[in-house]
């Protein structure tokens, strides 16, 4: 990967950041953080879930739309890098 | 469309096969739409029918329904504000006139001595249980026999016959409808069956894999055990698995989704007490199409039906739908239900397109025609379909308007702050119809706050700006696999003019945001 590529991970932060309105928060946001704990609902997940497809140009496999997909920076990282292969 | 007409053709069954290889029109799907459809072009001597569909009809919406020949019964706020609306409302209507010739057609064909037509009447009653949407739509009911100059007079309800409920849940106000009645769906489905035998159809208990074709035409399907039938034209009626099939050989992101509306309702033999003589219904209520018991000769009643939009297939049946039904036909209807002894459970999908209205017309692939999307009244509108679709078969004129068209972008009736009351007026309606309870000191405007917030997040989180029914708003923030397809399927026409305004259906006080 190039080094002025942002990793998978870096832009799920951000993403998460910034759908679960987290930006005072953010420096302290570790990647396995439970995020429903953060303040995430079923509506901002569904937003999420949009965001991390529309960025990534990825489809989810249908398996993966469930809560525990999206429970942190990390296991949303690993949905990406595998819906990537 | 690029087919106006059906391919004419010289196609004919495969002599001493026990299963034709060819056909001029094969049909997928053995609900009413499809059985309706063969039966027309049987009458016509089209040629070679086929019909294709597993004889238990499991998960189909024919099979479970309850079949009410009621166009008005069926009248919300919503069908008459828009031409779009209208313009479906009125093939009900037409749809509605066809029947006793459909009938007189069919009794020759009947499987028992029951008539096929249970009754002829409909009473509708206003009770409180339902909120503030059971009393607009009683309205709207009445506004619209009026408009249309239909009989219907207000009467005592507890002058309705068999109508018996507990005191708490008793009407406050019932109309007699004379001219809406109801048939057995199931007889009729049965007379069908013995009729297309009779005329020489062939009805294979099977299913369809896929369809067999190019980027430009259909030529045949693929059966579940991999027969091939050779088809002049295909015809897809196949319900809520008619997206999937289409898809097996033309997938593109602009055909719009169609969910399943999965419903339950039972029938049950009457064990005392006085029966009900006509439909006896109350109006179409939260996300669903009302309490209802319609007789079914022979001492049984159906009663019904719950509707939940899920995102699978199944013939499933929730015990909160069970509890709901029981609980509150005892409550509502008739306290002797406790009772009746249930002879059958019916489960079955209605199809529903995003729009809420039929998928009806030629594909852009030759040979494929696509009949589907009726929701909850294809029953009732499946005699005038087929004569339609035959029409079309045969290269002349429909009869039903072009908005129904397959290859359409969704048809916009509302605006999205109407569609966000809409839904927070359903919701309301679910929560007291559904026996919610809440805290003594919350109240009824807390609970609306809380569903207009829902519905307001639902949309921003979705990013979409077509204004959605209340039943597809429900079902997009219900779970994330709706969310991605009715997100993904609106985005399509991102930065292209937004959705369609066909002509003819004027959008009233609707439009987009």
């Amino acid at each position: 990967m190039p080094a002025d590529q942002p990793s998978v991970a870096d832009t799920v932060r951000s993403l998460v950041t910034q759908r679960l309105n987290l930006n005072g928060y953010s420096q302290d946001l570790r990647p396995d953080d439970n995020l429903w704990s953060l303040g995430m609902t079923s509506l901002t997940c569904l937003g999420l879930m949009l965001s991390i497809e529309d960025t990534f140009e990825i489809e989810l496999p249908e398996e993966a739309l469930k809560e525990s997909t999206f429970r942190s920076i990390n296991t949303i990282s690993a949905a990406v890098e595998s819906s990537r292969k | 469309m690029s087919n106006p007409t059906m391919r004419s053709s010289d196609l004919v069954f495969a002599a001493g096969a026990k299963r034709p290889t060819k056909a001029d029109v094969v049909i997928i799907g053995n609900g009413a739409l499809g059985m309706f459809l063969a039966d027309e072009l049987v009458e016509r001597q089209v040629g070679s029918v086929v019909v294709v569909g597993p004889s238990h009809r499991d998960t189909g919406a024919s099979q479970a329904a309850g079949a009410m020949l009621g166009c008005f019964g069926e009248t919300t706020t919503e069908s008459l504000r828009t031409n779009a609306a209208r313009t479906r409302f009125e093939l009900g209507i037409s749809a509605h006139d066809k029947w006793p010739e459909t009938l007189r057609r069919l009794d020759e064909f009947a499987p028992s001595d029951r008539p096929l037509q249970t009754t002829t009447e409909s009473h509708i009653i206003l009770n409180s249980v339902g909120a503030e949407l059971d009393t607009v739509n009683f309205a709207a009911i009445i506004d619209a026999l009026d408009q249309y100059d239909k009989p219907w007079k207000e009467i005592d309800p507890t002058d309705i016959p068999g109508y018996n409920p507990r005191p708490e849940s008793r009407a406050l106000r019932a109309i007699h409808l004379p001219t809406e009645g109801a048939v057995d769906a199931r007889g009729v489905l049965a007379s069908l069956e013995r009729r297309l035998r009779h005329g020489g159809a062939i009805l294979l208990d099977q299913t369809v894999r896929r369809l067999v074709g190019s980027d430009e035409e259909v030529t045949a399907v693929e059966l579940d055990d991999g027969h091939l039938i050779e088809a002049g034209t295909v015809v897809v009626a196949a319900g809520i698995h008619s997206e999937s099939l289409v898809r097996t050989v033309f997938d593109v992101p602009d055909l719009m989704p169609t969910f399943p509306g999965l419903g339950f309702a039972m029938i049950a033999k009457r064990t005392g007490g006085e029966p009900f003589t006509s439909v006896v219904r109350t109006p179409n209520r939260g996300f669903a199409c009302g309490l209802h018991v319609v007789p079914q000769g022979g001492g049984l009643e159906y009663y019904g039906a719950t509707n939940r939009l899920v995102h699978t297939i199944s013939s499933v049946t929730w015990m909160a739908d069970v509890r709901f039904l029981a609980q509150y036909s005892m409550q509502q209807l008739d306290e002797r239900a406790a009772t009746h002894e249930v002879t059958k459970w019916c489960s079955g999908n209605r199809p529903v397109t995003l729009d809420g209205f039929p998928l009806v017309g030629w594909m852009p692939l030759s040979g494929l025609y696509l009949m589907t999307g009726t929701y909850r009244d294809g029953f009732h509108c499946a005699p005038l379909l087929a004569e339609h679709v035959a029409n079309e078969l045969q290269g002349k004129s429909g009869i039903i308007d072009s908005i129904f068209q397959p290859i359409r972008k969704p048809v916009a009736t509302r605006t999205v702050e109407s569609s966000i009351d809409e839904y927070v007026t359903h919701s309301l309606a679910a929560w007291f119809e559904t026996g919610a309870q809440a805290a003594p000191q919350m109240t009824t405007s807390q609970l609306t706050d809380y569903y207009r917030n829902m519905a307001v997040q639902t949309y921003e989180q979705l990013g979409v700006d077509y204004a959605l029914g209340p039943d597809i708003l429900w079902y997009a923030q219900g779970n994330l696999h709706g969310a991605r397809r009715v997100a993904r399927y609106l985005r399509t026409f991102k930065g292209d003019g937004d959705v369609d305004q066909p002509t003819g259906a004027t959008t009233g006080t609707g439009g987009t945001r």
